[in-house]
């Protein structure tokens, strides 16, 4: 009896030999993607229900604690503090980064304007290197005495600003926005590229306006790329906390000018060492992107 | 009448307006950057543009050999650019090692298989990768101080490998739906074995995808910021991330460098070139795949 049932099983894997193979080989990805990626991610919803510490007994020794981090966290001027800049940081950044990469990419796909193929390769450059260079790059931008853009702006006949320090949140907003506009370019040059030009001459032949074009042809056929676009640079810009984090250090600002969401769930975590409360707040991110994206999905009828 | 004038006037007014905006767009973009190549190659940096008065290379040899000196704001910390860029090419060519190690197999298997469940199995890898890293990093953080992976220039490519595997496993799959299944059968018809002929005809065929998840698994562990941030804490083994985190001095009201402008110019420019050869020799393979670069910085 057993040795039919080990014989007919014998018989599945040597016929079944290539699938099996193929399976294991699934394995190792899967194995480090749960135990570096999903384990993280629900284990922080786990933490931000107790008051581990990152440091001392209770790094072992915690104990379950209820809702209380979040609690705390919406009676706490910081949250809501860093809440406010961070709005006001997504907002901003998602509107320049997605009218910068807007423009690039109508000069790109357009017939008239002269050496598009160099233009795109240096309109791509900002994305590309890594983004702890950026606060470098824009020194000399921002340099309060002689920066390029108070010299522009005494040209102007306007008052310069201390980008520095008193408009330090402006300043991370312009450096995310030249950073990442090519995001929005690289994807509406490809959509826009990707739409047949036998549409706009049957529309032509039949006398359509621009507006009516617009309308019905382009705005239909890149929805889809474009929703997607703002869903990427919302993520982007509300997970990535490395020029904020450049222009802080260890300690937040007294008003909490700089500090994004992301970069308060870390300062809670490795300068107050409330491992729980960080938890709490990445959670809290966490949920925001989920939400934002569903409503953008919904209001693009995707 | 009117019309007809108002439309001889708009195309070229538009035109212009184009051209203006453009023109704003390109300072706007290229101003900072040429700052940063010019004090790189200028032998006494600044933080603002003026024209050097002759170039040289001195500064890109004194961040090459670690002879760094300090600059005037705070310089008490000896600077190991050096070997800041070593540990930084070594997290790029571990992360690419174990990224291509683990998504190509994983790859192909999901492009031959067929089960049920599989397009689920694709969805939740791809919202994995999708998941915020600052909702993740400080389990990560406790995770790696628990498995001794804490100031492990192999424990960092490994929590960046993971969180860079989700994409490049569609990357590749792509291309290995792109091979014939024929060209398998027609193989093991002439008796080669399974091995063999992933070793000799699958990988060949895919080599171009294997080239792409190549260099962008080494551009994510080459950029990455947040996973060196939250695991490294001894300063001889930053990436060059972190080594540049930790020269830029902000102190409320006065932004520096803790060292001098042209050395720091030149380490920048060293952390930008391999990106920018990346995306100028692949920049089709890229435009193709679109969404490459979801998450590689």
């Amino acid at each position: 009896m057993t040795n039919v049932v080990i014989g007919s099983l014998g018989e599945w894997v040597r016929s079944n030999a290539f699938k099996l193979t193929l399976a294991l080989f699934m394995i190792p990805a899967l194995a480090v993607l749960v135990i570096f990626q999903l384990v993280p991610t629900v284990w922080t919803i786990w933490i931000s229900f107790t008051d581990m510490a990152l440091l001392g007994r209770k790094f072992h020794e915690y104990s379950f604690v209820g809702l209380k981090n979040y609690e705390k966290a919406f009676n706490d001027f910081g949250f809501w503090a860093s809440m406010r800049v961070t709005i006001y940081y997504c907002l901003a950044s998602l509107v320049l980064r997605f009218l910068l990469g807007l423009a690039a990419a109508l000069y790109i796909t357009s017939r008239k304007f002269k050496g598009k193929r160099i233009m795109a390769a240096i309109f791509l450059l900002p994305y590309i290197i890594p983004g702890a260079i950026h606060p470098y790059v824009w020194l000399s931008m921002l340099e309060t005495d002689y920066g390029t853009v108070n010299r522009v702006l005494r040209a102007l006949g306007l008052p310069p600003q201390s980008w520095m320090y008193e408009r330090l949140t402006e300043s991370i907003i312009a450096i995310n926005s030249w950073a990442g506009y090519a995001l929005a370019m690289l994807v509406l040059t490809s959509a826009l590229t990707s739409i047949p030009k036998e549409y706009y001459e049957v529309a032509d032949i039949y006398g359509a306006s621009r507006w009516f074009k617009f309308r019905k042809i382009t705005l239909p056929l890149i929805k889809y790329p474009l929703i997607l676009t703002l869903i990427l640079i919302f993520k982007e810009d509300i997970d990535d906390f490395t020029y904020a984090y450049m222009f802080t250090g260890e300690i937040p600002y007294p008003d909490y000018r700089t500090e994004l969401l992301a970069l308060y769930a870390y300062h809670k975590a490795f300068s107050d060492f409330e491992l729980g409360f960080g938890c709490a707040i990445g959670f809290i991110i966490a949920v925001i992107v989920f939400v934002i994206t569903l409503v953008q999905l919904k209001i693009g009828g995707v | 009448m009117e019309r007809g004038f108002l439309k001889r006037i708009a195309e070229p007014s538009f035109t212009a307006i184009g051209y203006v905006v453009l023109l704003c767009l390109f300072a706007y973009v290229l101003s900072p950057l040429v700052w940063l190549f010019v004090t790189a190659l200028s032998p006494k940096g600044s933080p603002y543009l003026e024209i050097p008065e002759r170039l040289t290379l001195d500064n890109f040899v004194n961040v090459i050999t670690g002879r760094v000196v300090g600059g005037t704001k705070t310089a008490m910390h000896p600077v190991y650019t050096s070997r800041w860029i070593a540990n930084s090419l070594f997290i790029g060519f571990a992360t690419m090692v174990i990224t291509v190690a683990l998504s190509a197999p994983a790859g192909y298997a999901l492009s031959r298989l067929r089960f049920r469940g599989k397009d689920l199995l694709m969805t939740a890898i791809l919202l994995i990768g999708f998941m915020p890293m600052t909702a993740k990093m400080l389990p990560i953080y406790r995770l790696a101080r628990q498995l001794g992976l804490i100031d492990n220039l192999l424990g960092v490519s490994l929590v960046i490998a993971s969180g860079t595997i989700p994409t490049q496993i569609w990357i590749i799959k792509g291309f290995f739906d792109h091979i014939p299944k024929e060209l398998e059968e027609q193989a093991w018809i002439c008796g080669c074995s399974y091995l063999s002929t992933l070793f000799r005809v699958v990988l060949p065929a895919a080599g171009p995808g294997l080239a792409v998840i190549a260099f962008l698994s080494f551009l994510s562990g080459w950029g990455n910021f947040t996973v060196p941030l939250i695991m490294i804490y001894s300063e001889p083994l930053y990436p060059i991330s972190l080594g540049l985190a930790s020269i830029f001095v902000h102190n409320p009201g006065e932004i520096g460098l803790a060292i001098d402008y042209g050395s720091a110019c030149a380490l920048s420019v060293i952390y930008a070139i391999p990106p920018i050869l990346v995306y100028y020799a692949f920049r089709e393979h890229l435009m193709k795949i679109r969404l490459g670069k979801l998450e590689v910085r």
